[in-house]
């Protein structure tokens, strides 16, 4: 057997087309990994809520796209079609989380840590039977390969490995999110205000930093991105089902964990490193299992190291 | 330094407040839900021990006397296992405070395990672990979930909280991938497939519990009975527990794990304590459930499940035993009135008359409202009957029941709703889509604006309630249902953390 | 001289970088009452919770009459013979009182949750048992802690009640030797008083040894044998009260060196 996987490894192609998957999905696992670090850091709050936002993300998008023409008869060119979605979805989103923090997270922000957890349940199982309810629970598909006869999806060749647009504007897409998060959290004001309400949020109110703002543009921020992604995946996937942020959503979190939580560039370099090692796993291993064994790596990995490659573990005074 | 002791304060003439004996009086009211479950909560109390249990369980045995209806035999079966359910979830979250989200992999991994050990087959006809007599089959079944759950709460040695029901919730989804799959099992490419768990269509054929040579065949009523004699021993069993010193353990170390410690209780034992005893309580219930109904299938055992127990969990009152059996009685026989449209139409209507009885205080103002809300809807109703004549007298509670045209709730509905003719015109608009995210905006604004705004609004938002009701949810009652049982969750978590009978904490921040 | 109950020898540790306590040396004898003084952030309650276990010493031991406590968890450092109090207080604000006090009991029984379960007779005598000492423990405090008072939630007591309660709680791990951390803090001149006596009876009744970390100079002129002065982690001076109260490092560490005058 590992005659085979040997043989398989030196399968170069395979093996590149494998890791520009990897990377591809890694980007989109970074993006929502971004807005659980995020939250966490802010509020200590894992927000499971988070997965059902890229999931409605995603819905936006494929309304914006269908609206506009959809595959066969598209209003507008290609790209401004897709960054209209894209801008749509950020937006919605935005709103969206801005709305669940307001009315299911601040009245709790006082109670003990358990009570907000499980809010965060019944919030994420809410937009999922909600999506049901007002989508169906049929997938529906994005159908971009049919538009303009999948211009998107076609290739160019580096040498030995086949690229394809698509990936090339998810990577990119992702990368410029991300860049644009990072000076914004560490150049502007409200970014600044950000990561003092992280350290320590009783002083950064005595500062006269208003926690509720600081916590509204967190939401608003990390679901937006959610929602990037979401219109991503949309991309790159096609296939779109109300229960699919479920699944995502605990890959991203858990890219969050792995990269440490709480931690912006622990939160890219987790989604990445979980995008790989599942498309890895489905490639190498089995296809079939590929969940069990990523939540199997997953768990493994926490126990381990349960405050992440980037993590600082956080006294306590006594 | 000062010479003897400080100067005595001179004594007061009467009783002060914050006084002993001002505080030895009034002190009785501070501790308790409030209101109506307050009440009940205290007499419950003041009942010599055990006899509310011998009352429930008696009533609940003769129930299969008491109709013949094999349908309502078997939602008071369903009902027994949620509560064994219930009971079991609330030691690990309501006892110990512990957020274990990975509870129905038990429940789940028992009914497999004793499908497996007990003679049923997987679809190619052959037995898939054993065929042992019940005697045998249940004890090492409760026995394996157990150190199952022992094993799932080693990781509550390094991790705490948050990461511990992340984990947790990862080996639910481990489970689920591994029972949906599993009949592809191949580690890992070496050798060939083996089935281990019958796939997506799961183990069939189980068989049934044989007790004292009678095998127990009287399916909704012989599992009833099984299912309130293991409740009986568990109840009583975890009451004594939790009166010891364990549950003093698990007591001290919800509130502060650090100062339990260090007073002298093993905390990392207790917790995993804790999340093995829910196990196994969920390896019981695993074990009738795998033979109530004669086959185990991977989609039973899923996050709907684990948010359903919850949702029982946390409106019964975490940490009230007796609470947690209320909530599962109340929140299953909820969810099954929501299968018939009919019914599910009185219970709603009904529900939204006792809120508004209890939250709408003089009454005066509450007839205010009512009264509103009936004058809104019949103007409604005309106005759009002269613009849009195919708008309304449309048919009432589409669904599984009939287009019924007549009888009293239709009349009062046709003249009082907006309900089209042409039910799928409405699906065609998605009338329905936006009055549901209408509804959903405005009942999230009537928390936010007060005084005489927050009864204006609630006016035409009750109208709006009525009006999704009868066009969204009841048609799409499979969705509605877990919908309602999101929807309590959060509802509760925001407003009322401690449920219905349970205690309200006070939490050091 | 006798061998000493606790002992620390060579204790240090860092967070993060910052040496927090240094080559520690300290002793309690038995029956004594030592006292450990120092300006705020000097590592008073960094001993404690490095002798309870909460923390782990980088270098340096523990000794409980002899035998080491480094490594231990907290709960078998508890039951070896260590209790404490802390400073900011930690009771079990949603348990009753007595229940707070039993909570405490649980080394000092062996039911295990079977036999609870079953009521085994066993389960049954260490229930008896830990209601009694939880009774024995609250009554040492007069009749404030008494009566109706056991089945009252701890969030319901007064300030100094909740003092007088985690002291109690702690007494019920029925302990060899007590860590008192600023058992007067915030307490007025007659409660003061009143916890001054209290440690007094402690340990002539109740004959237990006492470490005790405290701010305000009455309590420790009025209980102490021995002081232990500290600052910045290190031990700046020992001996009575008057030896250590009029030491020139002491004084220095609280008030501080007299203002050099500008050139």
């Amino acid at each position: 057997m590992h005659l085979v996987l040997a043989f398989q490894i030196y399968d170069w192609h395979y093996f590149f087309a494998e890791l520009l998957n990897g990377l591809t999905l890694g980007s989109l696992y970074a993006l929502i990994a971004l807005g659980y670090t995020m939250v966490y850091g802010v509020l200590k709050l894992l927000n499971f809520a988070h997965g059902d936002v890229f999931m409605v993300g995603a819905y936006i998008g494929w309304f914006v796209l269908n609206a506009l023409g959809s595959p066969t008869k598209p209003v507008l060119p290609l790209v401004p079609l897709l960054v209209l979605a894209f801008a749509a979805a950020m937006v919605g989103c935005g709103g969206l989380g801005v709305v669940i923090e307001r009315f299911a997270y601040r009245p709790l922000r006082r109670a003990p840590r358990i009570a907000p957890l499980i809010t965060a349940l019944g919030v994420s199982y809410l937009l999922e039977q909600s999506a049901v309810l007002l989508w169906g629970a049929n997938p529906r598909q994005y159908n971009l390969f049919d538009l303009r006869n999948g211009e998107l999806f076609s290739s160019f060749t580096i040498g030995n490995i086949t690229i394809q647009y698509a990936q090339i504007f998810v990577i990119s897409s992702a990368v410029l999110l991300m860049v644009a998060l990072t000076l914004f959290v560490g150049r502007t004001r409200t970014g600044k205000a950000m990561r003092a309400v992280s350290f320590d949020t009783e002083a950064a109110s005595m500062m006269g930093i208003d926690i509720d703002r600081v916590i509204m543009a967190t939401f608003l921020i990390g679901s937006a991105l959610a929602g990037a992604a979401g219109v991503m995946w949309g991309v790159i996937q096609s296939s779109l089902n109300p229960y699919m942020g479920f699944g995502v959503g605990l890959k991203a979190f858990t890219a969050a964990v792995v990269g440490g939580i709480g931690n912006i560039g622990g939160a890219m370099l987790g989604g990445l490193l979980i995008g790989i090692a599942e498309t890895f796993t489905s490639a190498y291993l089995s296809s079939t299992f590929q969940d069990l064994i990523v939540f199997s790596i997953l768990v493994a990995f926490m126990l381990a190291r349960p405050t992440g490659i980037r993590g600082t573990p956080v006294l306590q005074k006594v | 330094m000062s010479t003897g002791a400080p100067p005595t304060p001179p004594p007061a003439a009467g009783p002060q407040i914050g006084v002993d004996e001002w505080v030895r009086r009034s002190g009785e009211r501070i501790t308790g839900p409030a209101g109506l479950p307050g009440h009940v909560k205290r007499a419950a109390d003041r009942t010599p021990p055990f006899v509310l249990l011998a009352a429930f369980v008696a009533v609940a045995a003769c129930i299969p006397f008491m109709t013949s209806n094999i349908y309502i035999q078997g939602v008071a079966t369903d009902t027994m296992l949620y509560v064994l359910l219930a009971v079991g979830l609330n030691v690990a979250v309501g006892w110990a405070g512990l957020l274990d989200l990975g509870y129905v992999a038990y429940y789940g991994f028992a009914a497999y395990l004793y499908a497996a050990l007990s003679g049923s087959r997987i679809l190619t006809g052959q037995v898939l672990l054993a065929d042992w007599p019940t005697w045998k089959v249940v004890p090492v079944v409760v026995g394996a979930t157990v150190l199952l759950g022992f094993a799932l709460s080693l990781t509550t040695r390094r991790l705490r909280g948050d990461y511990f029901a992340i984990v947790s919730l990862f080996f639910l989804e481990i489970f689920n991938n591994f029972t949906s799959n599993g009949d592809r099992w191949d580690w890992l490419g070496l050798g060939g497939t083996h089935d281990l768990t019958g796939g997506t269509t799961g183990l069939i054929d189980t068989h049934p519990w044989r007790m004292v040579g009678h095998s127990l065949l009287n399916y909704s009523r012989d599992y009833l009975w099984v299912a309130l004699a293991g409740f009986t021993v568990i109840a009583v069993a975890l009451t004594y527990a939790n009166r010891s010193r364990t549950g003093r353990g698990w007591r001290s170390l919800r509130d502060d794990p650090l100062a339990a410690e260090v007073m002298g209780s093993p905390v990392k034992w207790l917790m995993m304590l804790a999340v093995a005893v829910g196990a196994g309580v969920a390896g019981f219930a695993g074990a009738v459930n795998g033979a109530y109904y004669q086959q185990v299938s991977p989609t039973s055992f899923s996050f709907q499940l684990l948010i359903t127990v919850y949702a029982m969990v946390i409106l019964g009152g975490v940490g009230s035993l007796g609470g947690v059996v209320f909530g599962a009685v109340v929140v299953n026989v909820l969810l099954e009135v929501l299968r018939f449209p009919n019914y599910a139409g009185w219970v709603f209507y009904a529900g939204l008359l006792i809120a508004l009885v209890a939250k709408v205080r003089p009454w005066r103002l509450l007839a205010a409202v009512l009264g509103g809300v009936v004058v809104f809807g019949v103007v409604v109703n005309a106005i759009v009957g002269a613009v849009w004549s195919r708008g309304v007298h449309g048919p009432v509670a589409v669904g599984a029941d009939s287009f019924t045209q007549h009888g009293f709730r239709a009349a009062v509905l046709h003249h009082w709703l907006v309900l089209p003719k042409n039910t799928y015109e409405v699906a065609d608009y998605h009338i329905g889509n936006y009055a549901y995210v209408l509804l959903i905006a405005m009942v999230l604004t009537l928390t936010v604006v007060s005084g005489w705004k927050r009864y204006a609004l609630l006016v035409p938002t009750l109208w709006l309630a009525a009006f999704v009701w009868e066009t969204v949810l009841i048609e799409q009652s499979p969705t509605t249902r877990p919908l309602f049982l999101g929807v309590i969750l959060i509802v509760l978590m925001t407003s009322r953390p401690a449920g219905i009978f349970g205690t309200p904490r006070v939490e050091v921040v | 001289m006798t061998a000493p109950l606790l002992e620390l020898r060579g204790l240090g540790v860092s967070f993060g970088g910052l040496r927090v306590i240094d080559g520690l040396d300290v002793h309690v004898v038995e029956h004594e009452i030592v006292s450990l003084i120092g300006p705020n952030g000097a590592g008073k309650t960094t001993v404690f919770n490095l002798i309870t276990g909460v923390f782990k010493p980088d270098e340096g031991d523990i000794l409980l009459d002899g035998q080491s406590l480094v490594g231990l968890d907290p709960h078998v450092i508890t039951n070896r013979g260590v209790a404490r109090t802390f400073q900011t207080l930690r009771l079990f604000l949603n348990m009753s009182v007595k229940e707070n006090v039993m909570s405490a009991q649980y080394g000092r029984t062996k039911s295990t949750i079977v036999e609870s379960m079953l009521q085994l007779p066993r389960a049954r005598r260490a229930e008896r048992q830990i209601n009694a000492v939880a009774e024995e423990k609250l009554a040492f405090f007069g009749e404030r802690l008494m009566g109706y008072r056991w089945n009252q939630p701890a969030y319901s007591l007064s300030y100094a009640n909740r003092r007088r309660l985690e002291l109690a709680r702690a007494m019920a791990t029925e302990p060899r030797i007590l860590l008192l951390d600023e058992p007067a803090a915030g307490m007025n001149p007659v409660e003061t008083h009143e916890i001054t006596e209290l440690i007094g009876k402690l340990r002539d009744e109740g004959r237990y040894t006492i470490l005790v970390i405290e701010h305000d100079m009455h309590v420790v002129e009025g209980i102490s044998d021995r002081v232990v002065a500290l600052d910045h982690g290190e031990k700046i001076s020992e001996g009575t009260f008057e030896q250590v109260a009029t030491d020139p490092r002491v004084v220095e560490a609280y008030l501080g060196t007299a203002a050099t005058t500008k050139k």
